[in-house]
């Protein structure tokens, strides 16, 4: 594989990872609480696409809209039973409550699916290949990558064109001064766990594509999101875009020139050595 | 660590047993704490209890140890476990290659972590609130890997410890009893350690930072030193936790030492219980560790796969979202109201000043 192919494929990552950290950012951003339950989210959204490959139409992608209505009532069912009340405790309360809250969907998985590793068989794009400037990529991953764009830039707009985004926003910056705007915090609240759950179940569902599906799928991809939402600055949205990406090339290129088995050690190493340099994270503000 | 002059260590001792600020009520308490530990062995004769048991004192351990920089200086450490990998690691490598006894390994294993969260936490402790917390989260990832990664540690495999006819005391091959009071003499000695510090200068210095960061450097307070020190400290302690895992259960793997679920653990133990007070990792570690051994024993083996953490799982949100504050906190809260009568601010300052913490307060020159 030549750099190109490491590159291109490390942005193609890098977008899915992108995606993942928009919603977890954005939960951040308005509620200042790490969702440590985010790669979980994720996971039931492959859930999610797998059962409707396997049941209702055969392919991954059929799930998408599955996976976005399954993640958001996830997400609203959380922060209404949960976070709403972890919010007045501190902020080790929330991380606490969102570690058991992982842990729930983990095993309730668990109990649910069992142990196996399920992958789909049957997919429009599966096995099939696409020459693009001389470089050959894996259509489930053009597309995967193509959709957590094309998901991004939607949320984006929503965030910065929209009266309901601007509402968000505003929360985010001071949740005293939106309510004295007349913004219910308390739903844009709910809508900041419902755009996080969707995103990672869309994002689940992209996956479901190339990925093993498992209780335990979620983990990894958790981790990575975190050191790029730290990496790319708390609560920041084109933070969380460039760290994604960027999180996903170090990958590929540590496990393409150094060792597979590290790849995650070098993102770590990277979040580390940034914000050695810069504390508040790339793009974030203190 | 401590008071520093010519009454430093005698002085440093003298706070550590000085329990709490309510000496009465909490000695009381501690001695019956105590007695209880050291007269258990001979009541409960159950090897499961006595397990349990053990790995009660051991989180009571790792959880007062992560009081001295998450409780006091409120700083979130969620990579407590690359501490335990390192103290467990030197104990398994140097008596597994070198045969070396547990006695004369301890020493290296602590300060290999000691030197180990110095140099990292002197990088790390510049970052605040959650990027600390995922920092300390990335970096113990990264020797979680490491020592997967790498063939001298082995790798994935782990490592056997050479098992002696038990019991050998120089390398710790006990019979239960044994690691009982090894393990209750480990957490005495952290709570010594822990316990010193909370009362000693450094002690009020963290407090001070955690309450506003910017005040205490501002009259004063080296932050980041106390801050460094707290952190090695309780780097120190996981890392004397870990070399007892590694004896105790005579084989580790980086997924046993080092996982994250361990550091978040660790943190939630002494959260759960109380963050800052001495009694919290202790009745955090009494309600946790308990709770997920006996339902894993209960539920783990038959019906629903994974209902047991299910169960666990349900139990920590709702201590999350009922009482924030831990256990402790609906004690001290109850003790407050009862306290609140008659006893003023005033009279609790002048106690301090007449306890010699009035010329020690964080910022004064010593």
């Amino acid at each position: 594989m030549v750099l190109a192919d490491v590159l291109v494929s490390g942005v193609l990552m890098g977008l899915v990872y992108a995606l993942l950290a928009l919603g977890l950012t954005i939960i951040f951003g308005v509620m200042d609480t790490v969702n440590f339950a985010h790669g979980e989210f994720l996971m039931i959204g492959m859930y999610a696409a797998w059962l409707t490959a396997t049941y209702v139409f055969p392919d991954p992608l059929a799930g998408l809209p599955v996976a976005a209505a399954v993640g958001a009532l996830l997400g609203v069912a959380a922060y209404a039973l949960l976070v709403r009340r972890l919010l007045r405790g501190p902020m080790v309360a929330q991380l606490f409550g969102t570690f058991g809250l992982m842990l729930f969907l983990r095993y309730g998985a668990l109990a649910v699916f069992g142990p196996n590793v399920r992958s789909v068989t049957h997919g429009v794009l599966l096995g099939k290949r696409v020459l693009l400037g001389g470089i050959v990529l894996d259509a489930t991953r053009l597309a995967a990558a193509a959709g957590s764009a094309v998901l991004f830039g939607l949320v984006y707009v929503l965030l910065q064109r929209t009266r309901v985004g601007v509402a968000l926003r505003a929360t985010a910056v001071s949740r005293e001064a939106a309510q004295y705007m007349g913004i219910d915090t308390e739903r844009m609240n709910a809508l900041g766990w419902a755009i996080g759950g969707a995103t990672a179940g869309m994002a689940g569902a992209l996956l479901t594509n190339f990925y093993y599906v498992s209780p335990t799928a979620g983990t990894l991809f958790a981790m990575i999101t975190f050191t790029a939402v730290a990496l790319g600055g708390f609560g920041s949205v084109p933070g969380a875009f460039v760290a994604g990406i960027l999180v996903g090339v170090v990958q590929m290129l540590a496990a393409q020139y150094v060792a597979a088995e590290l790849k995650l050690a070098f993102v770590y190493l990277v979040y580390f050595l940034a914000v050695m340099i810069r504390p508040q994270g790339l793009l974030g503000v203190r | 660590m401590g008071a520093k002059g010519a009454t430093g260590p005698i002085k440093t001792l003298r706070l550590a047993w000085s329990l709490s600020d309510r000496p009465r009520a909490e000695q009381i308490g501690f001695g019956l704490f105590l007695a209880a530990m050291l007269a258990f062995p001979w009541v409960v004769k159950a090897g499961f209890a006595r397990a349990v048991a053990v790995q009660f004192m051991l989180y009571a351990l790792y959880g007062t140890s992560w009081n001295a920089i998450g409780g006091f200086g409120g700083q979130v450490d969620l990579g407590a476990a690359k501490s335990v990998g390192f103290g467990a690691y030197a104990v398994a490598l140097l008596t597994s290659t070198l045969d070396a006894p547990f006695w004369a390994v301890l020493p290296v294993a602590v300060a290999a972590a000691m030197l180990e969260s110095f140099v990292v936490g002197a990088a790390l402790l510049r970052l605040r609130g959650h990027y600390f917390a995922i920092g300390t989260l990335a970096v113990a990832l990264v020797w979680q890997e490491l020592f997967v990664f790498w063939e001298w540690t082995g790798g994935a495999r782990g490592i056997n410890l050479p098992i002696k006819p038990a019991p050998d005391w120089a390398y710790l091959q006990l019979d239960p009893v044994g690691y009982h009071y090894v393990a209750l003499g480990l957490l005495l000695a952290g709570l010594l350690v822990v316990n010193g510090i909370r009362r000693s200068r450094l002690g009020y210095q963290l407090r001070a930072l955690r309450a506003n960061e910017e005040a205490a450097a501002s009259v004063g307070v080296d932050v980041f030193a106390a801050k460094l020190k707290a952190y090695v400290t309780s780097a120190a302690l996981y890392a004397a936790g870990g070399a007892f895992y590694a004896a105790y259960f005579g084989y580790i793997d980086p997924f046993s030492v080092m996982p994250m679920d361990l550091s978040v653990m660790i943190a939630m133990t002494a959260m759960l219980g109380g963050a800052g007070a001495m009694w919290g990792p202790l009745i955090g570690a009494a309600v946790l560790v308990p709770l997920d051994r006996y339902l894993g024993a209960w539920l783990g083996g038959h019906g629903v796969q994974g209902i047991d953490f299910l169960v666990y799982s349900v139990v920590i949100m709702a201590l999350a979202a009922y009482q924030p504050k831990g256990v402790w906190g609906i004690i001290a809260s109850i003790g407050k109201v009862r306290r609140a009568r008659g006893a003023s601010r005033c009279a609790v300052a002048g106690e301090a000043v007449r306890r010699g913490h009035g010329q020690r307060l964080p910022g004064s020159v010593h």
